[in-house]
């Protein structure tokens, strides 16, 4: 029996057609919503039913708490997934689907709000042993105490706003002058932007690795963590490549964090999925917990690959009121090799990663042993840039971190996409990269390397021009449609092929 | 010396000065040099060998899409010649396109803030373009008068598209 009939996926892009596998494979109806730039996306035609839920842009359509409602209620969903970002971690949208007498797969409002701000995350990671940055406990009422603290700690420091969220509201503060400068106008900019002045202060991690724990609980207080995710190769604090397990972390170092996480799920009685992002610094060997997700995220498969689940299956499961499935030991003994994942975003990064909207006119997915595409793209599909960039999502898997690499390269060979820019030259690059091979590096790994992929990739791209215009020159671009087009003419004569197939088969025909 | 413009069908553009040294041809770019030799066909149907700065390279074509060594692909959705002038050199023929302000991305213009006639300064801004929710803010390369403003704004505009013209 499947725990649910109809569940629609408040989601679109590569995220909504994954969460419909796992929904389909249930033997459940899965149901999408689009907007006006969505009309012919992947998703829409993937699903079991689609309903129109407003204009392109988010705050009409993906972003509508009404909008979706609505469409949930006209097709009769008892359950909705909201896949990551948009309305993935928004308490009124999971109050809004309760309310209308849908399952929410994620938390509950009421858990959403028990951690609302960054600060009472960090009380609660106090209280359950999860290692936090030194800094203040609570909001700094005082530039002269913030000063006062900042020299007990240390800079450089980070000046945060309690409500911010998405890398908004955050400075890096290195000497104390700076730190008055930037207090007030952090604070008048806090008040206008999250209606909360409210600003602490932590320690800044210099060089940091980005870790992250995947915690999975039930509605009975059981718990288990996935091990965790390595995303530390970033640009602008958004996630470009990420593996399962960590390179840096030895077993002992990981099991040191699975009881605090564990106890901070049972304090605020969380269930579902949840992500606790840290910073590890490899020096230290110190984490440092920065958040805890509330959703499914988007690097999950590389979790999958090596635990051998399905998160999504898992997540539906448990939102209906079904147990955890294993415990603890059993999870860690389900692990085995190693998984990357690349993002394909469609942008350009020989031009500081701007978005590249457009139609994709040439796509070649790749397929093979240890490789997995989660696409919402294909041959004739519009990129709109309306919404996120990421397009697809390449994950690789061996039987070790080695052969991941090598199955990666391979993969990114030949993954091809024309007609909008994307990122497959550049893991290209990174997976060759002896630091990246070696599991050498931090979060500034892009900027550090950014001359050397730049002029590399310059390089590749205008060669390719070169070598375009020198076909064209020839022209060898002609003369290759005609060959292609007489190759594959058949014979004109019935008989000769009557003659022919008469030879071929093994068989008397008659 | 010729000197051409590529177009792909991304929206990038590409300045190409082509010298023909006997069978081979030197190709200079932005920042790169290519001395390409053309080796004659490959093994297979529609495939074709070079030799770029001493490497083989193999280039497969599919119905107007190139391939180059089975791993990158590219359309090259047009090629044109651009004027020259005798004895310029390519850096000056490069410099002669820099009061070209050039559209480095794909979007819709949000903003104009100078119209024609106005004197800018270098960086300074002139317009912005909004692509997948962000805006790019494109400044003025060189110092001079604003001649002639070749889009409005709301406008969509393609990465190539030449936005306005500075003397």
């Amino acid at each position: 029996m499947p725990p649910f009939n109809r569940v629609l996926v408040a989601n679109r892009g590569e995220i909504a057609v994954r969460v419909m596998k796992a929904i389909k494979e249930m033997g459940m109806t899965a149901i999408a919503v689009y907007s006006e730039a969505d009309k012919y996306a992947v998703h829409v035609k993937y699903a079991d039913e689609a309903y129109y839920i407003g204009k392109a842009p988010a705050l009409d359509s993906y972003l509508n708490i009404q909008h979706i409602i609505d469409a949930a209620e006209k097709a009769h969903a008892d359950a909705v997934h909201p896949g990551y970002g948009f309305l993935s971690e928004n308490e009124e949208f999971a109050e809004a689907v309760e309310k209308a007498g849908m399952t929410f797969i994620g938390p509950s409002a009421e858990v959403m709000r028990k951690i609302k701000d960054k600060l009472d995350g960090k009380r609660v990671a106090k209280m359950a042993g999860v290692p936090i940055a030194p800094g203040s406990d609570g909001p700094v009422s005082s530039i002269d105490e913030a000063l006062k603290l900042a020299e007990k700690i240390g800079y450089p420091i980070m000046v945060k706003a309690a409500s911010g969220g998405g890398g908004v509201g955050i400075t890096k503060v290195d000497t104390p002058d700076q730190l008055i400068e930037v207090w007030e106008r952090n604070k008048r900019l806090a008040s206008q932007a999250f209606g909360k002045s409210d600003l602490y202060i932590e320690k800044y991690a210099v060089n940091p690795r980005h870790i992250e724990f995947q915690l999975i609980g039930d509605k009975y207080g059981n718990y288990a963590v996935a091990w965790e995710r390595e995303c530390t190769i970033q640009r602008r604090n958004q996630k470009m490549v990420e593996e399962a397990p960590s390179p840096a972390l030895k077993m002992e170092e990981r099991e040191l964090m699975f009881e605090p996480i564990m106890k901070f799920g049972k304090i605020i009685n969380y269930f579902t999925l949840g992500t606790f992002e840290t910073a590890f610094s490899d020096a230290t060997r110190e984490f440092y917990f920065l958040e805890l997700n509330k959703r499914l995220q988007v690097e999950h498969p590389v979790t999958e690959m090596i635990f051998r689940l399905d998160l999504v299956k898992l997540q539906i499961r448990l939102a209906a009121g079904e147990p955890l499935p294993f415990t603890q030991e059993e999870l860690n003994k389900r692990v085995r090799g190693a998984a990357i994942e690349f993002r394909i975003n469609s942008e350009d990064p020989l031009n500081d990663f701007s978005g590249s909207s457009g139609f994709i006119t040439y796509y070649k997915e790749p397929t093979g042993p240890g490789v997995r595409v989660d696409s919402g793209v294909t041959t004739g599909s519009y990129v709109p840039p309306f919404y996120d960039s990421l397009i697809s999502k390449l994950i690789v898997y061996g039987e070790n971190r080695a052969y991941a690499i090598q199955a990666g390269l391979r993969a990114l060979n030949d993954y091809k996409i024309g007609g909008v820019k994307t990122t497959i030259e550049l893991y290209k690059w990174i997976s060759q990269d002896p630091d990246f091979q070696e599991g050498k590096f931090s979060t500034s790994y892009i900027a550090q390397k950014r001359e050397a992929f730049l002029k590399y990739l310059k390089q590749q791209e205008e060669m390719r021009v070169a070598l375009a215009a020198e076909l064209q020159a020839r022209g060898l671009m002609r003369s290759s449609s005609t060959v292609q087009t007489s190759s594959n003419k058949t014979s004109n004569s019935a008989w000769k092929t009557y003659g022919i197939m008469s030879q071929a088969s093994p068989r008397v025909m008659w | 010396m010729k000197l051409y413009r590529a177009y792909l069908d991304t929206g990038d553009t590409y300045l190409l000065a082509v010298d023909s040294k006997g069978d081979k041809r030197v190709v200079k770019t932005d920042t790169n040099e290519f001395t390409i030799e053309y080796l004659g066909k490959g093994t297979r149907e529609n495939e074709y060998l070079f030799k770029v700065n001493g490497t083989i390279h193999r280039v497969y074509v599919e119905s107007g899409y190139v391939l180059v060594d089975d791993a990158s692909v590219l359309r090259l959705e047009r090629l044109t010649e651009l004027p020259t002038k005798e004895g310029e050199s390519i850096e000056e023929l490069i410099k002669g396109k820099e009061g070209e302000v050039i559209s480095p991305l794909q979007g819709r213009v949000v903003m104009i803030r100078i119209k024609e006639g106005d004197a800018v300064n270098k960086g300074q801004p002139l317009l912005s373009i909004e692509a997948m929710k962000s805006e790019t803010i494109i400044s003025a390369p060189v110092a001079g008068i604003v001649e002639k403003i070749l889009v409005k704004q709301g406008q969509g505009v393609k990465k190539g598209d030449v936005l306005l013209i500075i003397k």
